[in-house]
């Protein structure tokens, strides 16, 4: 098994505040609110009424015409109210379900454990009915619209553990016991519905025992491959994960599956053998709660449709602090704590809000300090580093000191870009490379000058497609026109 | 610190009230984020990297720190007088250029401010420093818009302009170093013996200068580039804690050798061996520290190698085929000038031209 990784990215030191290899159920909320889009696909229409009572696992939105998954009431109760919120900066629908009785969590029917002997069709209609088909990126693809793409047209598919991120849910803890066999269960039977994909599976290549474990498993399986990565940041994207693996060039600006490729988490790959082999609907997620401003970092088993106010009641730290979801590097604010947990939670971190000034900053020794240079201390030590919000630094003028082309994952040169944008937002762009840019915000990071590196390419190219840029322009002298009559989604070419 | 804090808030506000004074409000701001950092937060990513550009430049000033000391052992207590000129003019026509600009201080100067000193002859007189200084930060620097787009080094266009500018001081201020016991640290100044340059004597008279005085600094030089050691050791720190990027000194350095290497097996009278051109004149210095400065050095990574490259041969045939022996100061100056060029011809190549047609 050969170690695979990609030029540039940056290997995160161990933050203070990972989880721990420990797993809680929380405690069943009054009420909970349900928004009708979570994952991959379009918003659906509720399909009951305020008043109705609702059992846990019902189906309360589905629409087999649209690129869709149902979504499933998690608790038992009574429909309450019908409302729009605004949710991550989209106006949704949310379905509130005041909690009642519990009678049990209905079961998919025709689910079993002896899933081999179903027809495929039978399978993708448990994935579907179990809202499963929803998770990741681009969905699980079905033959109920469930992604842009069919099961059969799938060439690979890439299951990951990498990760890379500051803050990962722990594998051990995923994988613990008899869930190790339920995720190889998930791996045969996605492999049974996708005859021609070849599944690629990435694992973090610290994680030995696992990776030994599923190596001898998994020995009998044809088109089946293990690679142990280096977990780089942002390894875990589908645009770095693909050429890494694969070594075809990713459509930038496109998603995986548009050649192809679905990529999918371990979290979904287990739940899709919950769903197929327990008959279980998707209601619970495993969420971790990471960073130094929890009071305990542990994971935790969380209803969707919980409002973060009672998941994180009693186990924030005091003062202030910023919650972010999923990624220290790219998540959103969780400021608005009545909100609900959905299906794509995975992590919760909570750091810090500082802007306290420290004396002298610059000139810490910085047992604690993160660095892509090596002048701190903590270089050469292998404590925790502390994070927190402070900017550590006023914004200067760009010294072209390099380090962001050096750690950006897809190869441009942010400075470059950011450069031309200052002197006009115009076609231009396109040739340096800038829809290529992932926004993985790690150029930012490591600028010294503390330039906004991420958010002005960000800026930039959503003005290019207001001003109607398309995007395949950057793709086209990248890619052989043939291969482009393959792209599937991609219609304006010219 | 509180007291500091209190003093710093009173000033504040004192400047911003007086008319006379408000702009001046950059100084007082500079010398605010100096002592208490920022206290602005993030947006996306949530977290920073530690690093920001005062430590960047504290790290380089900490490197110079051997060849600093041993330019005061070797050249006597006057080194810190001609060091404290450097700062105090280079730091007023800063300081006047954000003022009148309306544009924050910024820390560059405080790299080239120590460089600057370190480049010049010993025997330097303190107004020629004076000259130097504001001359380098004038024209290399503030006429291109400030730190982060000049296109030379500001140091050495000062240093270079003062050597054409009065040529006749350039032969006469080559000092005898101190050398054993306690040195130049408890004396002003060297006796006003003056003697050759290695690299004058290999010219001249094809004399060799022993490899261990040109590694410890024993023979004749500018003030910080004789102590070889130290600046190699402080070169290799800046390399390890990723603040210069490697590929330039090793590109630069290798190539002298190899070209000197050759050239000393075809033409002995004009190349010196190899070892000795590396540990000679200004070669060390400038690759580690001025050569790397990352604002004049190419920003491509492909265009970096070429950049030291062409260094090297520059300064190889400078000091075989011409009358300046010091060939790295004209080398690095004219291959600043190119840097632009190279980055461009780079980038042209690795990101094509989209045609209109797609
Ligand atoms: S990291 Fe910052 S200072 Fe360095 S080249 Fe990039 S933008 Fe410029
Ligand atoms: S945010 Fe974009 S430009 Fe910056 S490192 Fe990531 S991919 Fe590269």
């Amino acid at each position: 098994m050969k170690v695979k990784t990609f030029s540039g990215g940056y290997k995160l030191k161990r933050f203070q505040g990972q989880p721990q290899d420990k797993i809680i159920e929380c405690d069943l909320p009054s009420e909970v609110s349900i928004p009708m889009s979570q994952g991959f696909g379009s918003e659906l229409l509720p399909s009951v009424k305020v008043g109705d009572k609702v059992s846990r696992g019902q189906i309360i939105a589905c629409d087999d015409n649209k690129t869709s998954s149902p979504i499933h009431s998690s608790v038992s109760g009574i429909v309450t109210a019908i409302e729009k919120k605004n949710y991550f900066k989209r106006e949704l629908t949310m379905v509130t379900i005041k909690t009642g009785a519990d009678d049990g969590c209905l079961k998919l029917e025709g689910a079993t454990v002896r899933w081999d002997k179903l027809p495929n069709k039978k399978i993708e209609e448990l994935l579907y009915k179990s809202g499963v088909s929803s998770l990741d990126r681009e969905g699980i693809p079905t033959s109920f619209k469930t992604s842009i793409i069919g099961p059969e047209a799938v060439e690979d598919l890439i299951i990951h553990g990498v990760g890379s991120e500051a803050y990962n849910t722990s594998l051990d803890i995923l994988l613990a016991g008899r869930n190790l066999y339920n995720f190889i269960e998930g791996i045969k039977i996605l492999m049974k519905i996708m005859p021609k994909a070849k599944v690629h599976l990435a694992f973090n290549k610290e994680k030995k025992k696992i990776l030994e474990r599923i190596k001898k498993l998994t020995t009998k399986f044809t088109n089946f491959s293990i690679y142990p990565v280096v977990p780089k940041y942002p390894q875990g994207y589908d645009e770095v994960l693909v050429p890494t693996l694969l070594g075809k060039r990713f459509p930038y600006g496109y998603s995986a599956a548009n050649i192809g490729i679905v990529v999918l988490n371990i979290q979904a790959v287990l739940k899709v053998f919950e769903a197929v082999g327990q008959g279980k609907p998707l209601i619970e997620r495993i969420v971790s709660l990471c960073g130094p401003s929890f009071k305990e970092n542990i994971h935790i088993k969380v209803r969707v449709g919980t409002s973060l106010e009672h998941l994180l009641k009693d186990r924030l730290k005091d003062g202030p602090c910023r919650i972010i979801l999923n990624s220290l590097f790219t998540g959103a604010n969780l400021n608005n704590l009545s909100l609900p947990v959905n299906r794509t939670y995975s992590q919760i971190i909570a750091i810090p809000e500082s802007s306290q000034r420290h004396f002298l900053a610059f000139a810490r020794a910085g047992m604690h300090t993160d660095s892509f240079s090596r002048t701190f201390l903590s270089a050469a030590t292998t404590t925790k580093k502390i994070p927190n919000t402070n900017m550590r630094g006023d914004e200067r003028p760009c010294i072209q000191c390099g380090y962001c082309s050096e750690v950006c994952p897809v190869a441009i040169m942010p400075t470059l870009i950011d450069r031309y944008i200052k002197l006009g937002i115009n076609e231009n762009l396109l040739r340096y490379g800038i829809f290529n840019c992932i926004e993985c915000n790690l150029c930012t990071y490591v600028c010294p000058s503390k330039v906004l590196l991420g958010q002005h390419l960000k800026a930039a190219k959503i003005k290019l497609i207001e001003i109607g840029c398309d995007q395949s322009l950057c793709i086209v002298p990248r890619f052989d026109f043939k291969e482009f009559d393959e792209y599937k989604g991609v219609k304006k070419l010219r | 610190m509180k007291f500091l804090r209190k003093i710093l808030d009173e000033t504040g506000k004192f400047v911003k009230k007086t008319p006379a004074l408000k702009r001046l409000y950059p100084v007082f701001e500079a010398t605010d984020e100096f002592f208490f950092g920022t206290d602005k937060t993030t947006i996306l990513p949530h977290v920073m990297d530690g690093m920001d550009i005062k430590r960047y430049m504290s790290f380089v000033i900490i490197a110079l720190v051997p060849a600093t000391i041993a330019g005061v052992y070797f050249y006597g207590l006057r080194v810190l007088a001609v060091i404290a000129v450097s700062y105090a003019f280079g730091g007023l026509v800063e300081v006047t250029f954000s003022v009148c600009r309306r544009k924050p201080l910024y820390e560059g100067f405080l790299v080239t401010g120590l460089i600057f000193p370190l480049i010049l002859p010993p025997g330097i007189p303190l107004w020629m420093v004076a000259i130097g200084v504001v001359f380098g930060t004038l024209f290399g620097k503030e006429v291109f818009g400030g730190t982060g787009r000049n296109i030379f080094n500001p140091a050495l266009v000062g240093r270079v302009f003062i050597s054409l500018a009065f040529p006749e001081f350039f032969t006469t201020m080559w000092q005898k170093p101190f050398w054993g016991g306690l040195g130049g640290l408890i004396k002003f100044a060297p006796d006003a013996v003056t003697s050759a340059t290695p690299l004058v004597n290999f010219k001249s008279a094809h004399f060799l200068t022993g490899y261990s005085s040109l590694l410890f600094g024993s023979a004749p030089g500018s003030i910080g580039e004789t102590f070889r050691i130290g600046i190699l050791l402080g070169g290799i720190f800046l390399i390890i804690v990723k603040i210069v990027d490697w590929r330039i000194p090793l590109s630069f350095l290798a190539s002298v050798f190899i070209l000197s290497f050759f050239g000393n097996i075809f033409y002995p009278n004009e190349f010196a061996p190899p070892l000795f051109q590396l540990l000679s004149g200004g070669l060390l210095f400038g690759a580690f520290f001025m050569a790397t400065d990352p604002v004049t050095a190419p920003l491509t990574f492909s265009g970096r190698w070429i950049y030291g490259s062409l260094l090297g041969i520059l300064t190889v045939l400078f000091r075989g085929l011409t009358g300046f022996v010091e060939g790295v100061m004209f080398a690095i100056l004219l291959m600043n000038a190119v840097a632009p060029f190279i980055d461009n011809l780079i980038i042209d190549i690795r990101f094509k031209k989209i045609s209109s047609s797609a």
